[in-house]
């Protein structure tokens, strides 16, 4: 099977499949006023900037009293998709997975 | 006395989210849409498949095949292990959609719905439960993802509704009525009727019944007679002429916990921690829900295919994690063990509300357990499962997941 250029880059950063990462991320995020949404722009992960694209899905999870908000999204170009958890009591957020679509 | 066939405008309507695990994944990473995607208890090789995407069905790979047939069937298979958070929030948004509707939703499992639209206000604006399903699946998009689909069927009751709703999977929307009940059931088989498995089958076999149509002909003293030899064969007769028999509500009868061993063993230490661990979350919920039980049931699986299982009533009440544990401990104790354990359950059972207690004479040292266990159950509310844990359980976090139980909500 032939690799992306995303699969590739992953590769040599030693991440393949859908892979768990549990590191810390920088997140820049959007609040609309008019749409009343509020969702992650960009990330910046291991000296790479991502911007957002389509958000799959979004959800919250209670771990104790803590609410965490869960982003699963995929970046403008559709070939990488993360697992973004916003931790409330705190505001850090934590990229939980990332997968570039490959099985293999 | 024969019952005729329910001629009554349908308002009764059953929608189950296809595919219901595979598909939430397929929305939350775009880059498993369109492909074979298999959720699967563990995605080691022996891990059962729990769901499937539909174009991982086209491969064969369905309910209860494991993980290693899985990638023989296809090897680009995504294998995924189960998020049941995220399912038991889709469960719930899907129901707030059902309830802008009517209040009369009934969730039937986590991926199911029954909504009795009898006397509700949209069907009595003049719209047609059609315009109301077409309606439905928008708000569902809308809620949960412009991938997910539901089925609907709608019919005169829940039977024939379910019936309708698999008809024409995925993304489907069918009405069976007194007009085209006949129809459908000539096209279908016995085993296609909900609540018909195999043995079932064969027992009307042997009565001469080999189609829908034969079941809906034959006479209600024969069904009830020589086919269920019970009352049973009388709730066929109605059911299958479109007549309401299953609107019964179930009252909770039991809390239980099962657990497919990652590791199998024969250790019986370690098969004690893990039972401990089970105690603590039955325990959790038997509280959450303001139970006693006064009845416990220990089960265990064997790699030979063997089983073992017993239970017993006990004395005096079963509250605490350690109460659940004690008696757990003891049947535990019991069990021969003939080959390496993969699997193990425990049940409680003979519930009573745990509000208001019956207090004996002697009995200051049980009340303070209680509370005790409630005081447990309030740190562990507020800072995660797990916080607070009885000696034996410790640095066991991760050895029982969280899992999803497909057909109760009780608990959501």
């Amino acid at each position: 099977m032939e690799l992306s250029n995303t699969s590739v880059f992953l590769q040599k950063k030693g991440i393949r499949m859908r892979e768990k990462i549990n590191e810390s991320v920088s997140v820049v995020m959007y609040y609309s006023a008019t749409k009343r949404v509020a969702a992650p722009h960009t990330i910046s992960w291991r000296n790479t900037e991502y911007r957002v694209g389509k958000i799959g899905y979004h959800h919250t999870i209670m771990e104790g009293k803590t609410l965490h908000h869960i982003y699963e999204l995929v970046d403008t170009q559709g070939s990488l998709w993360f697992r973004l958890n916003l931790d409330t009591s705190n505001l850090h957020w934590n990229l939980e997975a990332v997968h570039d679509g490959n099985t293999h | 006395m024969e019952i005729p066939i329910n001629h009554n405008a349908p308002q009764v309507m059953h929608i189950d989210l296809n595919s219901c695990f595979a598909i939430i994944e397929q929305q939350a990473n775009p880059l498993l849409r369109h492909r074979p995607v298999a959720v699967a208890a563990y995605d080691s090789p022996g891990g059962m498949v729990i769901a499937s995407s539909y174009e991982a069905k086209a491969l064969g790979i369905k309910l209860g095949v494991n993980v290693r047939e899985a990638r023989l069937l296809s090897p680009d298979v995504h294998v995924l292990t189960p998020d049941p958070e995220k399912y038991f929030n889709a469960h719930k948004r899907f129901k707030e959609v059902l309830l802008k509707y009517t209040n009369e939703v009934t969730p039937k499992s986590v991926d199911e719905f029954v909504i009795d639209f009898r006397g509700s206000r949209v069907l009595q604006a003049g719209r047609s439960l059609e315009d109301i399903g077409m309606q439905i699946k928008q708000d569902i998009k809308n809620a949960l993802g412009e991938y997910v689909t539901v089925n609907i069927g709608i019919g005169p009751n829940r039977f024939l509704a379910k019936l309708a709703a698999g008809l024409n999977k995925p993304d489907g929307m069918d009405r069976i009525d007194g007009n085209n009940l006949r129809d459908i059931y000539a096209g279908l088989e016995l085993t296609d009727l909900p609540g018909i498995n195999v043995r079932y089958e064969a027992r009307l076999n042997i009565a001469g019944i080999y189609t829908p149509l034969q079941f809906l002909d034959a006479p209600v003293i024969m069904l009830r007679k020589r086919v269920f030899k019970s009352i049973v064969g009388f709730y066929w007769h109605l059911r299958l002429r479109g007549h309401e028999v299953d609107m019964i509500k179930f009252g909770r009868k039991s809390f239980g916990q099962q657990y497919a061993l990652a590791k199998k063993t024969r250790d019986k230490q370690e098969l004690s921690r893990l039972l401990m661990k089970l105690c603590e979350k039955t325990g959790r919920r038997l509280r959450g829900q303001d139970y006693i039980a006064s009845g416990i049931h220990l089960w265990l699986g064997f790699e030979n295919r063997m089983h073992w299982a017993k239970g017993k009533r006990v004395r005096g009440d079963i509250y605490a994690t350690q109460d659940i544990y004690l008696h757990a401990q003891k049947l535990l104790n019991e069990v021969p063990i003939p080959a390496r354990v993969t699997n193990i359950g425990v049940t409680v059972f003979n519930l009573r509300p745990a509000n208001p207690q019956q207090l004996g004479l002697f009995d200051d040292s049980r009340l303070d357990a209680k509370s005790l266990a409630r005081a447990a159950d309030a740190v562990n509310d507020r800072y995660g499962e797990f916080t607070v844990v009885p000696a034996s359980m410790a640095n066991m976090q991760d050895v029982i997941i969280k899992r999803v139980a497909f057909g109760s909500t009780n608990d959501l």
